[in-house]
This record gives C-alpha cells, structure tokens and sequence, in this order.
C-alpha cells in the first residue's frame, strides 16, 4: 500500500518553508494528478501488450483471457458461461463485446482487444474523481487530490486493471454508491446498490450501513417540533427507523437487484444462476489461499463421510463472525460516525472474515482506504502506520514464502507453516481494524 | 472358437518350411526371435451368460491394457496406446446394460473403479464414450479366463493362460456384425520356441512371419511371408506371401517421460525423443501429406492439461509444442480430485520438432539427434495423507508422427489381420493417415524401469492436523473478540459524548 510522504495539508519540516514544496504544486490542480494517472496506466498498458506480444509469460491475467472469450460466446450469439468458470454477470460480457471484434489488421485488433482494460483503467480514474469529490467535502481540493492519489497513482491498483481484472469496475460503483448517499441522492443510490450487488455480491454489506446512516435527522425529514418528553416506546421507535428514505433505498436497490436478475435468468436461463450466485455456495475453496479457514476447510472437503457434520458446521459457522462484523457490529457502531470509514471497515472485515481471500480483495478496501487516513491514527502516529504496513506486508510474505515452497517446489507446506501463516495474516488483519475502528470512535464526528 | 497364433520376426529373419515339423494336433519348431500373438474368435453363444448381455447391449465395445513394462513392437503390429486400462464403448439402447458395464469389468479384470458411464466415462464423439485407468496387471483376468474357458480335465489350458501375465498388451473388441468376440494378446519381442497344440473344438491356425520387402512392394506397403498351417488338417506348413497398406509405421526412433524437478503442483512432463532417423517422409510420390510429431496422453483425474494455457502459440511454442489438437471435454479446471467421477482425460498435442538440418548435412543426420518437448500440466488437490505426501502415476503418453493426407476424402485403410480397431488417437485425424510410431523407453536410471513417470504430490498431512479445528476457532475467536472489543469501546465513548452533546443542546 503506497502512502503519501507528507500529511495532508501540512508541509514535511525539513523543507523550507517559503517556496512552495513541488509535492504541493503537483497537486494543486486536478489536471497533472488525472494526467499522470492515466499516463501510468498507459505506460502499464503499452508495456503489458509488449509482454504479451514477446514472452510466454503472459502480463494479462487470466481472467481477462475468461471475460473475452465469453464476450466472443456472446458476439457468437451464444451464452457466455459457454466458457468454462466464467462466473460473471453477462454485462461484464456485454461490456467487452468490442474485444470480439476483429478488423483483420493486428494494430486495431491489438486495441480492440485491450479496450477492456482501457474501460477498468478508465473506471480506476473516475473512481479517483469520486474519491477527490467525497474528499473535498471535508478538506480543500489539494488534500483531497493528495488522498485521492494514493488510489489513482498507486502502482498496484493500476498494474492490477491493466492486466484485465475486473475490479476496477466495482472501486467506482461504490465510489459512486458512496458519493450519491452523501448527496443525499436515495433513488441514484438505491440503483447503484442493487447494480453493485448484481455484479459482485459483497456489495450488499453496505446497505445496512447506509440505512442506518440515513436517519430523519441526516436526511432533514425529522419534524421540527417533537421534542423528547417521554422516554420513545419500542413501537415509535421503529416506526421512527422506517422512513421514507430507507423505503425508498430499499424499494429501488431490490427493484433494480431483482430485476436484472430476472432479465438475466430470462436471457441466459439456470447457467446464469448456477455460475454467477449459486457456484459461491457450493464452491468447497479447498485450494490455499489468505483465509483462517483455508486449512480446516480443506480438511473437512476432504472427508466428508468421517466428519460430515463437523464439516457442515465449519461451513455454516464461518461466515457468522464475518456477517455478525460486516453487516451488524460494525454499521450499527460505525455509520453514523464515520459513513466511508464504516465502509472500510465492513470490507476490510468482511475479506479478512472471509473463507476465500486472495489479493485482488484487497482492492476492495484499498478504494475506500483515502477516506479515512486523513483521520487516522497511522498517519498521526508514523511509528504505528509504519509497524502497521510493516506488518501487514511481512505477514502476507511469509503466506505467500510458504505458497511458494508448496506450488512451486512441492513441499507439503500445508501444516504448519501456510496455516500458522494464514491465521498470522488474519490477527494482523484483525489488530488493524481494531485501530480503525478506534480511530472512529476516538476522533471527531465527521463533518458529513 | 478359433485360435489363430502368430510368430512374427524382423525383415531377413525367417523360417524354412523344413524346420516346421506338424504332427497331428502339434506344430514344432526351433527357437526364433519373434513376437507371438495369440487371437481366440469366440462366438456369440458361446459366451458366458453375463458377457453375452453386455456385448449383445452395447452397440460397440473396445478394450485395450497395455502393460506398463516396455517391450519392443515389430512392423506391422506397432500400434501403441499409453499403458493401462482403456476402453472404448458407444451404449446400446438399454441404459441397465450400460450401468452394469462397470460391474462386469470389475468382475473379469479385478480392480476397475469406475461406478456408471455417464459418472466415470468422457465423450469423444457424440455417443461414444472413452474410459481409462492405471491397471498394473492381468492376473484377475487370467483368474477369470480360467474359471470360464478351461475344462477341469485339462491341464494344459489353465498353464496356457498363464502365459498372458507375460503379455504386453491385451485386446478385447466384439464385432456386432459378425457376432463374434476377439481376444487378441501380443507377447514382447523376445526369443522363443515355436510351438502350437491343437485342441478339439478348437480351429487353430498357426502362422509363422516376417517382414518382407519383394521387389515388387509399394512404399506405402509392407510386405509379410512366411508359412500358415491349420493344426489337424495341413501336414506341412504351406508357404504364403501377402502385402497391404499398413497405417502403422516403425519410425525408428524413442523417447522417455519424465516430470522436471521441481514438480511443485504445476509439474511439468518432458519428452525427450531421440531419434537417428527423426523426419518420416510421405509414403511414395504423394506430397499433399505433411507429418508432424505427436503426444496422445491419458491423464488419471488427478493431474490435468488446461486447455486455455496451451492456446497461446508463444507459450506453446516456449515448450516446443505447435497446438493442443484435442482435449477431453469438459476438463473441471478447479475441482479437487477427491469430489471427481470422471476417470480422467485425453489430450493430444502437436509437439514442435527442431528444424530439419540443411540438406548438405546429411552425414550430420544420420548422427543421434535428441530434443525434447514439455508439457506443462496441472495436479489437483488430493486427499489428506499421514506424511503429507501422495505418489500420481502417469502413464507414458504414446508418441508418434502422423502424416495426414490434406485433402480431405482420402482412402481409409482396408482391414488388415493385424489391425485391433480403434485407439481412441486415430479417430482425431484424417481417414488414410499413417501413424509413425516412436519406442517409448524408460528413463535411464529410473527405479523400476516401468513406462510410467510419477510425481510427488504435497498434500495436508493428517498426523499434524490435530489442531487445525482447534487452532483455527481460536484465532478467529481471538481475532472476533478484539474487533468486538474495539466497536463495543466505541459505543461507549460514542455514548458520553452523545449524552455531552444532548446536554450541550438543553442549555
């Protein structure tokens, strides 16, 4: 994770104070900080395609090998969960139809091909732009752009749409979903929710945060004149929770959710079900990766006739502190605080509670990540920020030095070492959104 | 019934007609170095009961074990699969037969774990189904093949049958047109007596052969002589001499198997061919024939190809392939082996040749040449074992050069007697093309000499997964608490504040 030099707004003490530091000039105006954005990405791109063209190691990922080969199932007429583990929705595949386009000239096929990675890196900027736009609510535009940067210049979230991986697309509908519940904007809001959902499923643990947000009070509907003389009974109490607001969040995130389902069901029948939603509960996720879980689920996938209830109970009990965080705990203490930290910390809980985590999650949080270090604690505090990320990046290499000795040199690394180095990597994740979560409850309520 | 038993030696090695001597029900003759090949024709009705409904069942039914041992083939029965159990099936009408297939193998060949076609079999053609399996041995075969065919009063049948522990290979296939079964089992090429009785009811016939090469002989050709007798009915052995067009060559060449170290769990098998004589031409004047080298792999379900990995010709080309020509489908690319039916997959992949040397160097090339091929492949997640370790045995693919003819309506083969249908590879290619088949051999130094390559799999060891449930529930107990820790020390903070606040707003 990229952090700024110097804290927001403040130049660093070494640097004289007279002139201006460069730093601050850069990001004075939007237009170096979105041009070298996009500059990087472009470099990445062009150097990506060089790659392509030159070595049997391939830069794309694979999964942007699956997106277009079921854009072409789809400019086939076909299906596109024609292509094996394509677990999407077909709107994925709708928007890369023009990579199955072919003109017969390699210069224009080149870049038909790649326009999909042109769409997620132009999805990283915009994301950005939403990120400045929710920033600027509560600093002047140049702390904003310098937050805003450590998404859109960060090498990682650049290298990671560049290669075609699709998660670009989810940082700027929440970003999107963010910037229209801040604007008080229901009906935008409720369709972005529902859109969001339908594309990635983890979206959903934001509604509860946002419906809790979304108070009378929050949304200037609460009547001016009730005053609270008697303690409310339970009954007011909740009539008071159902407002018009959260009706009218909840009617169009349902109506939009159900009904691109529903067109989607129509089009492309049971396999659009069985590979985009129901593939994730009946997935056994037995291959290693981040999750505490990886090991024992493995374990239980494996003998289901000596432990089958053991095993059910391993599946059906997991995702009960993941939920319990991300779509209770955390909202109820956190969202009227701190809406985007709220967020943050629901992802972050949600992919370190999770029974699958692999690095793209990581990028989950990282969109939302600028919103809240400008009230952070690492950044207060540079030893606490420092032994953070030190942590957190010394705990995922020794994951992955244990990864490496079992895919690659074959040692049967699963017990102890990727296990005791999963569960290492999870308490760090969970020290860290401990501090999040303390740095809500200790700062200020949010100029929101 | 009928037997047929057949010598066959190389080119120049034959056998006078006086060295035979036929008495009675017996044929003698002096040792040769030959290989024998011993074909029983058994009639419908004269089948045991369960076999009769399952090949009467089923409308086509090929069975082919290949010993993992290697042995040295002689022209023309060259036809190689990769050793193991295989089998070729297109069901007839009755599912209940097909679904009794699996039983009744497991009843003549012992240990066939396959449960029902449509669970364990794969598809190669739209109601043809292909199955294979590691099967080490024939002994329960032999088992069964006692029970059923000898005579309790014969002594000479069941030594007879053991003889096929020796075989190299093992073919069964019912012909539904002629309603009869033939049982085909072919020795390796070593020396031996020639020798044949005769038994009643019981047609043998008794060839003795070798490769011949008359002036008058085509190129795509090959020519056989030698001497057939009848036993009980010729007195001497009759001369004979025939030639037909073979689709199966002797490309003099070999190549060894094995997994490149460190196999990891994305192991890699290298060919490594050599070969004095490495470019087979085109039979004859024909030049709209190409040939190129060739891998048909049979991949137990614990290991796997991915097709999607093998498309990028740079890639391919890095590991001197030219393309992945087929492919079982589908091939579950994530699915750990232990949740898996499907018996396994077939690939066939066009490996890439060095380039031919240029002409003028002709001496060069008759120099022992090597070059290798890789190909990358996958092992997927196997159960848990105490030690953390599991042993994949693969079988050695078959290796050969197919020269296919371009045009498309070519000539297919004419039925010749040493040809035993179908191996699962010859289907995928053109009609009339010529197979050129390479010797595979085993890695030099290997352990046990077998046409198998095998690769340590690191799996969850069980002796140290006591704590795993145990140790896991305590960290994310530990991990939750904190977290909740924190979010209740927010409320609580939060809720002082809240009460400062609503103080602040009555005054």
């Amino acid at each position: 994770m990229a952090r700024p030099s110097a804290p927001a707004g403040r130049p660093s003490p070494s640097s004289p104070t007279t002139t201006p530091s460069l730093l601050t000039s850069f990001f004075r105006r939007p237009t170096p900080v979105y041009l070298s954005a996009a500059l990087l990405r472009l470099v990445f791109l062009l150097y990506g395609l060089w790659q392509d063209a030159n070595s049997p190691v391939k830069y794309t990922d694979i999964d942007y090998l699956v997106f277009t080969d079921a854009a072409r199932f789809v400019a086939r007429g076909q299906s596109p969960y024609e292509r094996e583990t394509y677990r999407y929705t077909p709107i994925l595949a709708w928007l890369l139809l023009p990579t199955a386009q072919a003109t017969g000239n390699p210069l224009v096929d080149a870049a038909l091909f790649s326009s999909g990675k042109v769409l997620f890196a132009a999805a990283d900027l915009l994301a950005g732009w939403l990120l400045e736009r929710v920033l600027a609510r509560s600093m002047d535009g140049t702390s904003a752009r310098k937050f805003a940067a450590i998404w859109l210049l960060n090498p990682m979230v650049a290298t990671i749409s560049t290669r075609g991986s699709s998660e670009g697309l989810l940082g700027v509908l929440v970003m999107a979903l963010l910037s229209a519940v801040m604007a008080r904007r229901v009906t935008l809001a409720g369709l972005l929710l529902g859109f969001s959902v339908h594309f990635k499923i983890y979206p959903f643990i934001y509604a509860p945060a946002i419906v809790w947000w979304m108070d009378a009070d929050r949304m200037g509907t609460a009547p001016p004149d009730k005053k609270p003389l008697t303690k409310p009974s339970p009954l007011s109490q909740l009539l008071a929770f159902i407002t018009p607001a959260r009706l009218q969040l909840a009617a169009t995130s349902l109506a939009t959710f159900l009904a691109l389902n529903l067109a989607m069901y129509s089009l492309y029948g049971l396999p659009f079900l069985n590979h985009t939603y129901l593939h994730h509960i009946t997935r056994i996720d037995h291959r290693h990766n981040f999750s505490p879980y990886n090991t024992q689920l493995y374990l239980a996938s494996s003998s289901p006739s000596l432990s089958s209830s053991s095993s059910l109970r391993i599946e059906s009990i997991a995702f009960l502190p993941q939920l319990a965080l991300s779509c209770v705990l955390i909202p109820l203490a956190m969202a009227k605080r701190d809406l985007p930290s709220a967020m943050l910390a629901q992802t972050f809980a949600f992919v370190t509670f999770n029974k699958v985590c692999t690095s793209q999650y990581f990028l989950w949080y990282m969109v939302l990540l600028p919103l809240y270090l400008p009230r952070s604690s690492f950044l207060r505090n540079k030893r606490l920020g420092v032994a953070a990320l030190a942590l957190w990046v010394l705990a995922q290499g020794l994951w992955l030095q244990q990864g490496y000795e079992l895919e690659f040199l074959g040692r049967s690394a699963f017990l102890p070492g990727l296990w005791l180095a999963s569960l290492g990597f999870f308490l760090v994740n969970c020290w860290i959104l401990g501090v999040v979560i303390g740095d809500v409850g200790g700062g200020s309520k949010a100029g929101v | 019934m009928r037997e047929r038993i057949t010598y066959v030696q190389k080119l120049g090695d034959s056998l006078e007609p006086s060295a035979v001597t036929v008495d009675g029900g017996a044929l003698r003759g002096p040792e040769v170095h030959a290989v024998r090949e011993d074909r029983l024709t058994i009639a419908l009705d004269e089948l045991p009961l369960g076999l009769q409904t399952l090949v009467t069942g089923t409308r086509d039914l090929h069975i082919r074990w290949v010993g993992a041992a290697a042995y040295e083939a002689v022209s023309p029965l060259l036809a190689r699969l990769p050793p193991g159990f295989h089998l070729f099936f297109t069901p007839g009408k009755d599912d209940a037969v097909s679904n009794k297939l699996c039983s009744t193998l497991g009843d003549i060949f012992g240990d066939i774990s396959c449960s029902t076609p449509a669970e364990s079999f794969t598809s190669i053609h739209k109601d043809r189904f292909q199955y294979f399996q590691e099967l080490g041995n024939l002994s329960h075969f032999v088992q069964y093949a006692k029970d059923q065919l000898c005579r309790p009063t014969d002594a000479s049948c069941p030594a007879r049958l053991d003889t096929l522990s020796k075989a190299a290979s093992l073919d069964i296939s019912y012909d539904t047109a002629q309603k009869v079964l033939r049982v085909t089992a072919l020795g390796p090429y070593q020396r031996q007596r020639v020798h044949a009785t005769s038994h009643p009811n019981l047609r043998t016939e008794v060839g003795i052969l070798s490769t011949d090469r008359p002036k008058t002989l085509e190129a795509h050709e090959i020519g056989i002589s030698g001497l057939l007798t009848v036993l009980g009915q010729d007195s001497k052995p009759s001369p004979t001499m025939f030639s037909f067009a073979s689709r199966h060559r002797d490309v003099k060449s070999a190549f060894s198997a094995q997994f490149l170290a460190p196999t990891g769990l994305h192991p890699t098998l290298q060919l490594r061919l050599t070969s004095n004589n490495p470019f087979p031409s085109p039979s004859g004047d024909d030049d709209d024939t190409t040939c190129t080298p060739y891998a048909y792999l049979t991949l137990p379900r614990t290991i796997f190809a991915d097709k999607y990995q093998l498309a990028d010709p740079l890639f391919l080309a890095s590991k001197n392939l030219t393309a992945l020509r087929h492919t079982t489908q589908p091939v579950d690319l994530e699915a750990p082996e232990y949740v898996m039916s499907q018996w396994g997959s077939a690939v066939l992949l066009q490996l890439s040749p060095p380039p031919p040397p240029p002409s003028q160097s002709q001496e060069k090339r008759r120099e022992e040449e090597e070059w290798t091929a890789e190909i990358p492949l996958h092992l997927r997640y196997l159960a848990p074992t105490r030690g953390g370790y599991s042993t994949v045995s693969v079988p050695y693919p078959a290796v050969f050069w197919a020269c296919e003819p371009q045009q498309q309506g070519a000539v297919a083969f004419p039925p010749n007697p040493f040809e035993n249908g179908d191996l699962g590879y010859d289907g995928l290619f053109e009609e009339g093309t010529v197979f050129w088949h390479v010797e595979p051999r085993p890695v030099e130094g290997g352990r046990d000499g077998l046409l198998v390559s095998r690769v340590r799999v690191p799996v969850l060891d069980l002796e140290r997964a006591g704590w795993v449930n145990a140790g896991t529930a305590a960290a994310v107990v530990v991990g939750f608490a904190w977290v909740v820790w924190k979010l209740v020390g927010v409320c609580l903070r939060g809720g002082v504040e809240g009460e400062r606040e609503r103080v602040k707003k009555r005054q």
